[in-house]
């Protein structure tokens, strides 16, 4: 199961028992499409960098998560319903980083290659350079 | 007459590939904040001297971080 990760701009004016109810929605979800939390950081309150829905401030909380591409589905469309929730972003880590590893492979792979190909040059020319001497 | 050059220039280098990072991520606001100055826009490689595939990476973070309301679309 790929690892996501959510990050969700709650708004800042919900009560702390509000926000609590709501979150713990959120994680019964997860947990009912076979989800589980591997990193849970939350930010709290954050002034906002423009406002969003006339709100200066946001709540922010972010979740990394390992479930099955159904629950992420699931998930936004509570988020999306939701007028709680200002703004949420999703992503797959996997993707993100399966690119960078996958490229890494790559060009080690072509740095091998091209050694091996000078080493070859290097070896030649040395066997012209002894025909030669002789 | 050749002018004489007023300034020393520095090897731009670049940082991630320094430290060999695989994922910039969107949160990680101190480091993204480098890469944008005042007016909000990202900075040009050519400045920053940053590698190509770092520079997409980190577009695509700062990006990511205007969505949430991390940095600004437009700055001051």
């Amino acid at each position: 199961m790929p690892l996501y990760e959510v990050g969700v701009i709650l708004n800042a004016q919900l009560e702390d028992q509000d926000r609590a109810a709501f979150l713990g929605e959120l994680k019964e979800l997860l947990a009912r499409e076979k989800a589980t939390i591997v990193k849970e950081d939350v930010w709290g309150k954050r002034v906002l960098a423009y406002e969003i829905k006339h709100q200066r401030e946001g709540y922010y909380v972010f979740w990394q998560y390992e479930a099955p591409g159904s629950a992420v589905k699931q998930l936004e469309t509570k988020l999306k319903l939701s007028d709680q929730v200002l703004r949420f972003l999703h992503l797959n880590l996997d993707r993100e980083t399966q690119r960078a590893k996958k490229m890494a492979r790559v060009r080690a792979e072509q740095k091998a290659a091209k050694k091996a190909h000078k080493a070859k040059a290097e070896a030649a020319a040395a066997a012209t350079a002894a025909v030669e001497g002789a | 007459m050749s002018k004489k050059k007023y300034y020393v220039k520095r090897k731009k280098t670049c940082k991630f590939t320094a430290e060999g990072i695989e994922y910039i991520d969107y949160k990680d606001i101190d480091l993204i904040r480098q890469y944008v100055p005042v007016s909000g826009k990202i900075l040009p490689r050519r400045v920053s001297g940053t590698n190509p595939i770092y520079q997409r990476k980190l577009t695509r973070a700062i990006k990511r971080a205007r969505m949430m309301a991390l940095l600004p679309f437009l700055g001051d």
